[in-house]
């Protein structure tokens, strides 16, 4: 390890060979190794690495205080509401990729509230549109003609592959994975509904069925879901072999059903489960097993989608064309929208009966879903964040080589994971360890999030909008954490 | 349906042959400051619009065809509108609406009960615009003041010890939450609604809401529509325990003894401005509780003062609700729903982790917290059961006149008229109905239409409505009724 080089004499003759040969390589990689080194070496010595610089002040706060808000928190909101931190922090202003608290302090946003703010806090762009649509109607209902819904409406068409140009707006993504598998359900006329171990679809009846998490189930009756093998190369049985994971939904269709299936939902990433994503070959041979027996692939892209992992969709990276498409979260960049998109085929199964959402569609959230497709293409989201998204892995698998604490680095584009274990072999969750270094990096400005059964996985989703030296900034400050540990 | 046919070509011609059509447009254009007529007489010139000052912006965005269109390919089939020519809505303020080229009309329906101050009532627009520059999201895991003082300023309407405030994003999702917790609370599964009733649409809610039209067949479980205690069409008429008995009946016959809960709005929305037969919910809360179960009121319409002599519709029954669900009038328009409860139904939610992530954002709180401080200082529901008052009369008197209105119902702002083609058998006028939504149309009106048979009109305005927009509403009923 280099810290060690650095100080000993010893291994004088070592150093020089191994900066000899950095030298033969690219100029643009030897500047960065060196200033990883620097880095490095500041962290060895006790150096705070700092945050990128940014141009703008917050403006002063003057309402109440944490201890007010805690105070009635507990007393008027639900006793199970919970909050990250020992020391949970009141984030009162945001703007692109940071967050300001009630003293003005500057934190870098590694988590995007949620995976759901991608073009950035309060990007000028999404404002505007919210606030000239609001100043102009806010609530008509579709029952009205409006602009605003049909032009989002086609817009998010146009970055669908096959057929699937037919939206229905609501305001969740529960709402969305509701109406999905309801769609599904009518369409095929069947009830069996397959997702997979670890996932997340939402908190009503249906959705909390679907989910397939314990943490996040209460006591429901679920009628109908079938929860599979879960794909999950660093835990699951069978590693990175799709296939094989594969077979376990084929066996549920042949053993637990009568062998026609209403459909099968899954996340192209996991998010809540930990940013496990499906092995490859997985999908493609899921979707043609559960369409053999006549069931419809439901992709859930409320996290994965968006340009997030660089793709516009999770599920292009694995060559599949789905039935329907649920979306939430960063399709509104912050305001409550979800959608499902689907074929105009599936969606005549709801002219049986009316389907009304009262909210859904109104013309401020679909003015600001515009403006975030376009913000996409307008700062080059998707190629930001394939970019910064590799480069932030690769340093993060750097770090992997130098702490035994870290068990997997695994993610796509800006949806990345990070798990920590106490014992690599054994894959023992370190959930204490976790929660520290959460904790600790908030304290350096950095705000990332957890997940996974075990709550032992950063999950690092930031603003698409994220830098380089953003990344570079949210690893160092990980790494100084490490090393305290 | 050849006699249809023949009303809705009369309603269609005046004497003269002119085009109705043509007569009420001249007509709802001029602004004048004349007062519009008493119902003394049903004259020969179309009532008018009341005046306002506010000029509304151009628009020189896409046109009707060209919305519809795209509405036809994107949206799906099973999108439907309002009206033969639908509506393109482009403006709002207050209580009216402005379409495409700049022509206003009153709006009686308030984006399905939901605009509850006003369309883009400045006080609001302030909170939302201020906020939205501020922080748009960044879920509760971190703290931001606004959804604190929104739940404090929500409990604090509350009566009882109902005082647990969850935050989700519509009506179906407060619903959703609050039979779960039913459930969860009692351990028991058997849920009680009523006929006519409407609570949503996702997998649970669809199971309660109690409209064919709304239902679509999938599985509901554990469900019992009891008898609608409908004062109009019910047969105990607004004797409420010929109906609260059905309750019983359900609980003792169709269930193990025990239940999880019932729910209930306190006037049906969707089926027609129907309210309760008085003293029903005191009887069935009763016989609920007894067995176990939980009682939920939905305020997803009622709420907020509507109902005029009351805050919440709830209270017009003198009962006290275990759980109560909200979302429509609560953020003027922003998608924004709520439970509120009592803390040891909520302690049976803090056994698993239950998260909404865009519930409680700061633009909702914040618009949310306006809208309660708005209608308290507008005193919105004094001025509800004021203006509901006056309207409900003249609709009264209008019934006098006019045998096809079997019905005039509701309270405060929350009203209902019902058409019937013989009011013996009460057959509903669907057709005629059909025809009137349109004239109203014509004339500047957008009312709502509901019942199971879409013979109801649903009077529900921004709480801002006036007296002089009653007048016209009504003046405007009566001149297209005479030329049925």
């Amino acid at each position: 390890m280099q810290r060690f080089v650095a100080r000993s004499g010893l291994l004088e003759g070592g150093r020089r060979r191994a900066q000899s040969l950095l030298r033969s390589q690219q100029q643009q990689k030897q500047t960065r190794y060196f200033a990883q080194a620097a880095r490095e070496k500041e962290i060895a010595n006790d150096v705070l690495p700092k945050m990128p610089p940014f141009n703008y002040t917050p403006a002063p706060y003057t309402g109440p205080s944490v201890d007010e808000i805690l105070a009635k928190r507990r007393q008027f909101l639900s006793p199970s509401m919970f909050y990250l931190y020992k020391k949970p922090v009141n984030i009162v202003e945001g703007r692109m990729q940071y967050l300001f608290d009630e003293g003005g302090r500057r934190y870098l946003d590694g988590f995007g509230g949620i995976a759901t703010v991608n073009c950035g806090h309060c990007h000028p762009d999404v404002v505007d549109a919210i606030v000239s649509q609001v100043k102009r109607i806010q609530h008509p209902t579709i029952l009205y003609l409006n602009h605003a819904v049909a032009d989002f409406a086609e817009a998010l068409a146009s970055k669908m592959p096959g057929n699937l140009k037919v939206a229905f707006f609501t305001n969740s993504g529960t709402e969305a994975n509701e109406l999905a598998m309801m769609m599904a359900r009518l369409y095929t006329g069947c009830q069996d509904m397959i997702s997979v171990r670890n996932s997340y679809h939402g908190n009503a009846a249906g959705t909390m069925g679907a989910t397939g998490q314990r943490s996040w189930k209460f006591s429901v009756v679920q009628s109908g879901i079938h929860h599979v093998l879960n794909p999950d190369p660093y835990r699951g049985p069978f590693g990175s072999d799709g296939e094989k994971y594969a077979k376990d939904v084929q066996d549920i269709v042949d053993f637990a059903t009568t062998g026609h299936v209403a459909g099968f939902i899954s996340e192209a990433i996991q998010g809540v489960g930990g940013i496990v994503e499906a092995a490859p070959g997985y999908l493609p041979a899921v979707y043609k097993n559960v369409r053999k027996a006549g069931g419809l692939c439901i992709a859930d892209e409320v996290q994965s989608g968006f340009a997030r992992t660089g793709n516009m969709w999770g599920f292009e990276a694995h060559g599949v064309v789905p039935d329907i498409v649920t979306m939430a979260k960063g399709i509104g960049n912050g305001m409550p929208l979800g959608a499902v998109v689907t074929t105009p085929e599936i969606a005549e199964v709801l002219t049986r009966r009316s389907y009304f959402n009262t909210f859904g569609g109104n013309p401020v959230s679909t003015a600001a879903g515009l403006a975030v497709l376009k913000v996409i293409d307008k700062d080059n989201l998707r190629e930001n964040a394939s970019t910064v998204g590799a480069y932030m892995k690769d340093r993060l698998t750097a770090l992997k080589e130098k702490y035994e604490i870290i068990g997997d680095v695994r993610g796509r584009g800006l949806m990345i994971g990070v798990e920590l274990v106490s014992d690599r072999q054994k894959k023992t969750p370190a959930n204490a360890e976790t929660l520290h270094v959460l904790d600790q990096m908030k304290e350096m400005g950095v705000l990332i999030g957890k997940g996974g059964f075990y709550g032992n996985v950063f999950r690092i989703t930031p603003p698409l909008c994220f830098t380089k030296e953003d990344a570079d900034f949210l690893v160092d400050v990980m790494d100084y954490n490490m090393s305290k540990l | 349906m050849a006699f249809r046919r023949q009303i809705v070509r009369a309603t269609l011609q005046n004497a003269n042959g002119n085009n109705f059509a043509q007569l009420a447009r001249a007509g709802g254009r001029c602004l004048s400051s004349a007062s519009p007529s008493s119902s003394a007489a049903a004259a020969d010139t179309p009532p008018q619009l009341p005046p306002f000052d506010h000029q509304p912006k151009p628009y020189k965005g896409p046109s009707a065809e060209e919305v519809l269109q795209k509405r036809k390919t994107f949206l799906g089939p099973s999108l439907f509108y309002y009206y033969q020519k639908p509506l393109n809505i482009v403006e709002g303020k207050m209580q009216y609406l402005f379409d495409e080229s700049g022509k206003r009309y009153l709006d009686a329906f308030a984006g399905i009960v939901t605009v509850s101050a006003g369309h883009c009532h400045p006080e609001i627009l302030k909170a939302i615009v201020e906020q939205s520059e501020l922080l748009q999201h960044a879920t509760t895991i971190y703290l931001h003041h606004a959804i604190a003082d929104f739940a404090e300023g929500l409990a604090e309407k509350m009566p009882g010890n109902l005082k647990v405030v969850y935050f989700v994003n519509s009506g179906s999702e407060a619903n959703e939450l609050a039979m779960m917790m039913a459930r969860l609370y009692t351990g028991n599964l058997e849920m009680i609604s009523l006929r006519n009733a409407y609570h949503g649409g996702s997998s649970n809610t669809i199971g309660l809401t109690a409209l064919n039209t709304w239902k679509y067949p999938i599985p509901q479980g554990e469900i019992h529509h009891v008898m609608n205690p409908d004062p109009y069409r019910g047969i105990f008429g607004s004797d409420a325990a010929g109906y609260a008995k059905d309750v019983e009946d359900h609980i003792a016959y169709g269930t193990s003894g025990r239940v999880a809960g019932f729910i209930s709005e306190t006037i049906q929305g969707v089926g027609g401005a129907v309210e309760l037969a008085p003293g029903y919910l005191k009887m069935v809360y009763d016989t609920v509780r007894k067995a176990g179960g939980v009682c939920i009121a939905d305020e997803v319409q009622t709420g907020f003062g509507r109902t005029g002599s009351h805050y919440w519709g709830f209270e017009t029954q003198g009962v006290i609700p275990d759980i109560v669900t909200m979302a429509k009038g609560i953020g003027n328009g922003l998608p924004l729903g709520a439970v509120v409860t009592t803390p040891e139904i909520a302690s049976v939610m803090s056994q698993k982790i239950q998260f909404n992530t865009f519930g409680g954002n700061p633009v909702c709180s914040a618009g949310g917290l306006a809208v309660l401080r708005v209608l308290d200082k507008e005193k919105r529901q004094q001025h509800c059961a004021e203006v509901g008052s006056h309207l409900i009369g003249r609709l009264g008197d209008l019934k006098e006149k006019y045998d096809i209105i079997g019905d005039v119902r509701g309270r405060g702002l929350m009203v209902g008229i019902e058409l019937v083609t013989d009011r013996k058998e009460k057959t509903p006028a669907k057709a005629e109905t059909a025809v009137l939504f349109e004239q109203l149309r014509e004339l500047g009106i957008l009312v709502g239409k509901g019942g199971l048979h879409g013979n109801v009109f649903r009077i529900k305005p921004p709480m801002c409505f006036s007296k002089d927009d009653a007048d016209f509403l009504v003046d405007a009923l009566d001149y297209s009724m005479s030329k049925l």
